[in-house]
């Protein structure tokens, strides 16, 4: 359904990529290594000749666009003094039945619904997004460390959702590589603008590949994956 | 208390005109073969639409400048829309062209939009800080420009640019606020036609793209329509600065409403302000008007920065 063939910028480097329909996905890599650089080549913010369901995705019009694919960045950027949660929210409501308010109690953020974005924590500027991003309910959405800035509870909440069917494909870029573990999507794992490592999750979370690419910094103990400090 | 400020505003701005040097009494401006008439009509009526009309452009195109190039400093006059229609001014002064000293200002404008559309079809992708540099740059350019037309011109010359520069609503004849009317109109349509657009470019760029805006075609089009609405703003009154920057601040700062749901009051208040500026222009001197520009910088700056101050 996405293809990406051969793309290079200063970053990447002729890097192929393909996902089918349905298919989820998480992509791993050191800070640095080009992750969100990618996701901006894939959701079209970075102009590139990606193809969506067989047809360039500068050819489809911004309506059909929205459609397809969205991308939720590592950061909530926002430049009104003003702009409410419930408002932001509301300008994501695009291809969902679902009413924003029934996000606001999934994911607890009642309370702040009349409190402007740029007034709230991290954190619930991080379930903001989320949300949006249900709202939206496009076929690909592609997350940006969606678990960044959270409370272990909320990452739990987070996590759940992620792994939910509100959601069609998934492309998650993290750190968080028990989420990654869990969740059990095939990985990616890019290093210096380069694919270095496509497969299962089985093939990629065992002991020798977590060595290779993690060294000592990260342990597999029984079912769960630690970072040793 | 909102409302009974919208109230007071209109109250000064029907009362304004009766105020002068000369007061105009309420009844006789329908009787044409009085002084008051043509007084009214003729010279204090134009006055205060243009000075309403102006504020409200200013203003309005003030907040939409910032929300483009989400910087709270962008104003029209940041990318030298204004310098240019004051070069236009100044060119037509030195070279003998009293006479079309407003359509010099308005092309100086024109001509502003259209080397900035043409650097923005060059940019590679829209990147609206380089934007704001061209802009500054440009600003520089002009200035330097001016210097030169002021180093050809003589005394009465160089006085009538100066003079132009600090900023008039001087216009006599209702039939010559017809332009600033028609650019109000056109502005606000188009505001309230791109409102939702104009709300997803507050929280960014990219947000806005992926939620199915034609970024580049609506910065377009809204840049080039405000500049030009400014163009003929500044034509006809020189350019008053300062209003463009505070007006939207002012009414962000009272409100705490995200901006699109400010364009009214803002183009409301903006007129209101140069209503009032005017008013204490035409009534504070003795036998002549005070610039209205000083009178703009004198009252705004520092409420603005009270309000800064006041600001958590």
């Amino acid at each position: 359904m996405l293809k990406l063939s051969n793309y290079s910028d200063d970053i990447l480097k002729n890097l192929s990529l393909t996902l089918n329909n349905q298919q989820s996905l998480i992509i791993l890599g050191s800070n640095g290594a080009g992750k969100s650089t990618l996701a901006k080549v894939l959701c079209g913010i970075t102009p590139s000749d990606i193809l969506l369901q067989n047809k360039p995705l500068y050819q489809y019009t911004t309506k059909e666009r929205t459609k397809l694919i969205n991308y939720i960045p590592a950061k909530l950027e926002i430049f009104d003094d003003y702009l409410s949660l419930d408002e932001y929210l509301n300008l994501s409501k695009l291809h969902t039945l679902l009413e924003s308010s029934n996000m606001l109690k999934l994911l607890a953020l009642e309370k702040l619904k009349n409190k402007p974005c740029q007034q709230l924590s991290s954190g619930e500027q991080q379930l903001t997004m989320l949300a949006s991003a249900i709202l939206h309910n496009a076929k690909i959405t592609i997350f940006d460390e969606p678990t960044a800035n959270l409370d272990p509870q909320k990452s739990r909440d987070v996590f759940s959702v992620l792994k939910s069917k509100l959601f069609q494909s998934k492309i998650i870029i993290t750190h968080d590589l028990n989420l990654a573990y869990k969740i059990g999507y095939d990985v990616l794992y890019i290093k210096e603008g380069k694919i270095v490592f496509s497969n299962s999750s089985e093939e990629f979370f065992t002991e020798s590949n977590l060595n290779d690419f993690f060294g000592t910094s990260v342990k597999r103990i029984k079912d769960e994956i630690m970072v040793n400090l | 208390m909102k409302y009974l400020m919208y109230f007071l505003a209109i109250i000064l701005i029907i009362l304004a005109p009766f105020h002068g040097q000369i007061p105009i009494e309420f009844y006789n401006i329908n009787n044409p073969t009085s002084v008051a008439y043509k007084l009214f009509w003729e010279i204090r009526l134009p006055r205060i639409l243009v000075a309403f009309f102006a504020g409200g452009i200013l203003s309005l195109g003030g907040l939409i400048f910032q929300s483009l190039f989400k910087n709270p400093m962008s104003t029209p006059y940041t990318l030298g829309v204004a310098t240019g229609s004051t070069l236009g001014v100044a060119f037509a002064i030195v070279f003998g062209f009293g006479s079309f000293v407003s359509l010099f200002g308005f092309f100086g404008a024109l001509f502003t939009v259209l080397i900035l559309f043409t650097l923005t079809l060059k940019l590679k992708s829209y990147e609206t800080n380089s934007l704001l540099l061209v802009g500054i740059a440009l600003a520089f350019f002009y200035n330097a420009a001016l210097m030169i037309l002021f180093y050809l011109s003589d005394e009465s010359q160089s006085f009538e640019i100066i003079r132009f520069t600090m900023g008039s609503v001087d216009v006599v004849g209702v039939e010559n606020t017809l332009p600033i009317i028609l650019a109000s109109l056109g502005l606000l349509s188009l505001s309230f036609f791109y409102k939702k657009e104009l709300k997803l470019l507050l929280t960014s760029n990219d947000y806005a793209y992926l939620k199915g805006v034609n970024v580049k075609k609506v910065n377009t089009i809204l840049l080039v329509t405000v500049s030009l609405a400014v163009g003929v703003c500044v034509s006809l009154t020189g350019p008053i600065g300062f209003v463009g920057l505070i007006i939207p601040h002012i009414l962000k700062t009272i409100h705490k409403k995200s901006a699109e749901q400010l364009m009214l009051p803002i183009f409301f208040y903006g007129g209101f302000f140069l209503v009032l500026s005017d008013l204490i222009a035409r009534n504070l001197g003795n036998n002549s008007d005070i610039p209205i520009g000083i009178i703009t910088a004198f009252l705004g700056g520092p409420f603005f920065i009270y309000l800064i101050m006041r600001r958590k």
